[in-house]
């Protein structure tokens, strides 16, 4: 059995997280300093968004004939290319995209694509083949790797109040918060308190110390992010929906220079079968509303270079409409890249092939395991054969 | 740990007050025998027939989307049926923990309360008999036909993924067959389909009768033969013992007993009764390293405080916010592969929660937090089904405590709660207790107690 006095190490960190900011990163050493790199910020469109509808070919006659009547007219495009155009409900990524600080990457998928949502969501989460069943998470295993910073409990937070399983590693797990005052509350629970501070040092690694280490952690980093989010409160204007008070949460924290690299945050109801048109131009605008005031704030705080944000979505849908105007499961998809430091901007590849369907769905080109490698190597300098399982080739995104 | 406790904890979901203070002082004999006597009565859970909406006006999609609702709330009322029975001291607590641990390895998302209520049916019937009418009876059950494709396996163009899954995660394990084998399977179980109502059905035209080459050997090889093929390898008995010491013994895997225990489960003929027997009368199944080794899994923690203190939700649907935060849902792996355990249950969210979950029980509190995934039904219900509302029976644990003052009070029910030593001294859970009446104080005590990391493993 083996005893060691492991929980001091989480108790010395909680007492350092409250070191008032002067003194961190110079007589603390390089433990305790802030942030290190970096910033990524993934956001989950859940549901299966149907990306045909989000960037439209408006001049390709395929897609009007596969949507009589959910196709999105020419007029109403806001177009951006010669041939593809947004949504409505993401006018307000115009700006954006005209200012460099969005790129599109079309036809995004993974052999052997699984039509269901939990399964396919799981892969992405994952990064696993389709014919793989992996127990962690890409961000997790990236956590598992040992980054600089990784040690400290919430150098990945989600913005949710239970953790996905891309947060979860083999050994190390992201951190679920929806709001840094419900965390304090949920954590200033006295038998909690009680129990956290009173537990002694020889309590058995290999059995209860690991809860009582979490516990531990959880309390300690509830003082801490409760702190930091009250450090920079944002005059920005984000909406009242709750996916744009998630997005002023982080905008908050990063500019607090909270040590946390990694924000994740979801958005769901994309899951259209009937009536797609009014839902999903609801989403997409909830969604373009926030990110609209989130890139500008990050700028004016001169962040934007420091922070990328990937959006994605667990599959597209089929090419044809059903019979109720809306869209069944399908297959690749469009992602969205924002941020300052883009290779390029823009469109980064082909608009999607609608001649050259399989079996009524889009083909991908590109496999998201390239987009995550990128990411983990150009981005968070981390190792990409150790996280994914193989390497994969750079795309120049970023 | 009292050896009773740790017995009924892994074979069951805990002792019920009552149990603790008639069983605790029993033989391990004498309680395995008891738990296996209980099991030969065990009753099958009620199939509700599939409910097909024939409404004219409607059109075909409303009725199958008004009929995925149904069923979707038939299958949540399956999952709290379930709980509550787990936790229920009549019921055979050994049939419904081998029932529970086969829905975890045969994992398989059900989307139709009667599919899945059969599918669990087979594996209650089986559970504790030979492996092989297990492996059979879910082969051939409908829910699982459908999750993994089996209902698309025809002669012209076979889909693998059944009789990849049936190698790779239900019998041998990987590196134990090869992708041909893997091929030629599939042709062995083309033609295994569901019919519309929810009953398996051969379809010969869809069979691929020639001749298939499996593990070297060459036969117009069907299903079952494939099935018996699989179970003549040692490895399958050497696969199922291992996973069934990870979830009942220690995640932490001994080889030479694992080794020993299927050997003998080999060649038992795969009697599953025969391996639990030997695991929970063995010498070794108690030892320290033994103890509390476990982390609950979300329904083992809920099943069990339900036991203890005599509880059932008000709102049933309430469980199904729980399992979403703790993750864990019946009927609703996360896929094929079942929910991996251990510490992977573990993170900041989940811990908190179920740390907090005596109170929010005790004080009936509201459970607040945003669970993932839209769920119509429960979203229907709203606010309701979010209130902890429970009555507690707590006349039977107050019962079982002889001392009255509130040090002894605490060390008794650590006894009962608790499968090891806590590690902070008791008297950090003392300051502010009620004063005067000892079922006042039992309460307290007891939601502290729960409250401890301890608590959570067993």
């Amino acid at each position: 059995m083996q005893r060691r006095n492991f929980l001091k190490q989480a108790s010395l960190a909680s007492t350092a997280m409250m070191v008032p900011s002067f003194l961190t990163g110079t007589s603390l050493g390089k433990l305790y300093k802030n942030r290190a790199g970096k910033i990524l910020v993934v956001v989950q469109l859940s549901g299966g968004n149907d990306g045909l509808n989000t960037i439209v070919p408006y001049r390709n006659d395929l897609y009007y004939q596969n949507r009589p009547d959910l196709g999105i007219a020419k007029t109403e495009v806001i177009t951006v290319s010669d041939e593809l155009g947004f949504n409505p409900g993401l006018k307000s990524l115009r700006e954006l995209f005209d200012q460099g600080q969005m790129s599109i990457v079309n036809n995004v998928g993974y052999p052997n694509p699984d039509r269901s949502h939990f399964r396919s969501m799981d892969i992405w989460h994952t990064a696993s083949d389709s014919t793989d069943y992996l127990n962690s998470g890409w961000i997790g295993r990236y956590l598992d790797s040992n980054c600089q910073g990784c040690q400290s409990p919430y150098q990945a937070i989600e913005v949710d109040d239970t953790l996905s399983l891309a947060l979860k590693g083999a050994n190390r797990r992201g951190f679920a918060m929806s709001d840094p005052g419900r965390l304090k509350r949920t954590a200033d629970n006295p038998i909690l308190q009680a129990i956290s501070k009173s537990a002694r040092n020889d309590v058995d690694e290999n059995k209860v110390g690991y809860l009582y280490k979490t516990l531990i952690d959880s309390e300690s980093s509830a003082d801490y992010l409760f702190a930091q989010s009250k450090k920079n409160h944002s005059s920005a204007a984000y909406p009242q929906s709750e996916f744009g008070q998630d997005m002023r949460t982080i905008a908050e924290l990063i500019t607090a220079d909270t040590d946390t690299k990694i924000y994740y945050v979801s958005l769901s109801g994309f899951d259209t079968h009937a009536n797609q048109r009014m839902r999903q131009e609801r989403l997409l605008g909830q969604y373009a509303d926030a990110m609209k005031v989130f890139v500008p704030d990050l700028k004016q705080n001169g962040l934007l270079d420091e922070v990328l944000i990937l959006t994605f979505s667990e599959f597209g849908r089929r090419v044809k409409q059903n019979a109720s105007k809306g869209t069944d499961h399908g297959t690749a998809n469009n992602l969205f890249l924002m941020g300052g430091k883009l290779k390029k901007p823009g469109f980064f590849n082909e608009a999607p092939d609608l001649s050259q369907l399989d079996e009524g769905d889009l083909n991908y080109t590109i496999d998201f395991r390239k987009v995550y490698a990128t990411i983990l190597d150009k981005w968070l300098e981390a190792p990409v054969p150790a996280i994914l399982g193989k390497s994969f080739p750079n795309l120049g995104l970023i | 740990m009292n050896r009773i406790n740790q017995l009924y904890w892994r074979a069951g979901f805990g002792l019920s007050p009552d149990e603790w203070r008639q069983k605790q002082n029993w033989t391990v004999q004498k309680a395995v025998d008891e738990l296996f006597n209980q099991a030969k009565n065990a009753s099958p859970l009620p199939v509700p027939t599939l409910e097909l909406d024939r409404d004219d006006k409607k059109t075909n999609r409303e009725m199958f989307e008004q009929m995925r609702k149904d069923e979707r709330q038939r299958v949540m009322n399956a999952n709290t049926a379930w709980v509550e029975r787990m936790a229920d001291p009549k019921e055979s607590a050994l049939v419904e923990r081998m029932t529970f641990f086969w829905h975890g390895h045969f994992a398989c998302r059900s989307e139709q309360g009667k599919l899945g209520i059969q599918q669990l049916n087979i594996l209650r019937q089986h559970g504790l008999g030979h492996f092989r009418d297990l492996v059979m009876g879910i082969t051939q059950d409908p829910s699982m036909i459908r999750y993994l494709n089996n209902q698309q396996n025809r002669k012209e163009k076979p889909n693998e993924n059944f009789a990849r899954e049936l190698m790779e995660l239900f019998t041998l394990g990987r590196g134990n067959y090869t992708e041909m084998d893997v091929k030629e399977g599939a042709r062995a179980f083309t033609g295994w389909s569901s019919t519309l109502a929810g009953d398996f059905v051969f379809r010969p035209l869809w069979h691929d009768y020639g001749v298939k080459t499996f593990f070297g050997k060459s036969g117009t090889f069907n299903g079952e033969d494939i099935i018996e093929h699989i179970l003549s390898k040692p490895e399958a008995a050497y696969f199922i013992t291992k996973k069934i010491y990870r979830h009942f013994v220690n995640d932490k895997v001994n080889e030479d007993k694992v080794k020993e225990l299927a050997q003998q489960f080999f060649k038992s003929d795969y009697h599953i009764g025969k391996l639990m027997r030997s695991i929970f009368e063995s010498e070794w199944f108690y030892a320290p390293e033994n103890q509390g080794a476990k982390i609950k899994s979300p329904i083992e923690l809920i099943a069990g405080m339900m036991r203890s203190l005599d509880f059932r939700l008000e709102q049933p649907l309430a469980h199904i916010f729980i399992q979403k935060a703790l993750g864990q849902m019946l009927f609703n792996p996360p896929n094929v592969a079942g929910w991996p355990g251990g510490k992977t249950w573990i993170d900041n969210s989940t811990l908190t929660t179920r740390l907090s979950l005596p109170s929010f029980f005790f004080n009936s509190n509201e459970f607040t937090m945003r669970v993932k995934d839209e769920f119509e039904v429960v979203q229907a219900e709203g606010k309701m089904a979010r209130k902890l509302a429970v009555k507690m029976n707590l006349t039977p644990l107050v019962n079982t405590i002889k001392s009255t003052t509130p040090e002894q009070i605490g060390q008794e029910l650590a006894q009962y709660f608790l499968p090891i030593r806590p590690s902070i001294d008791l008297k950090n859970l003392m300051p502010i207790l009620p004063n005067g009446d000892k079922p006042a104080q039992v309460a307290a005590l007891a939601m502290r107690i729960m409250s401890l990391p301890e608590y959570q493993l067993c």
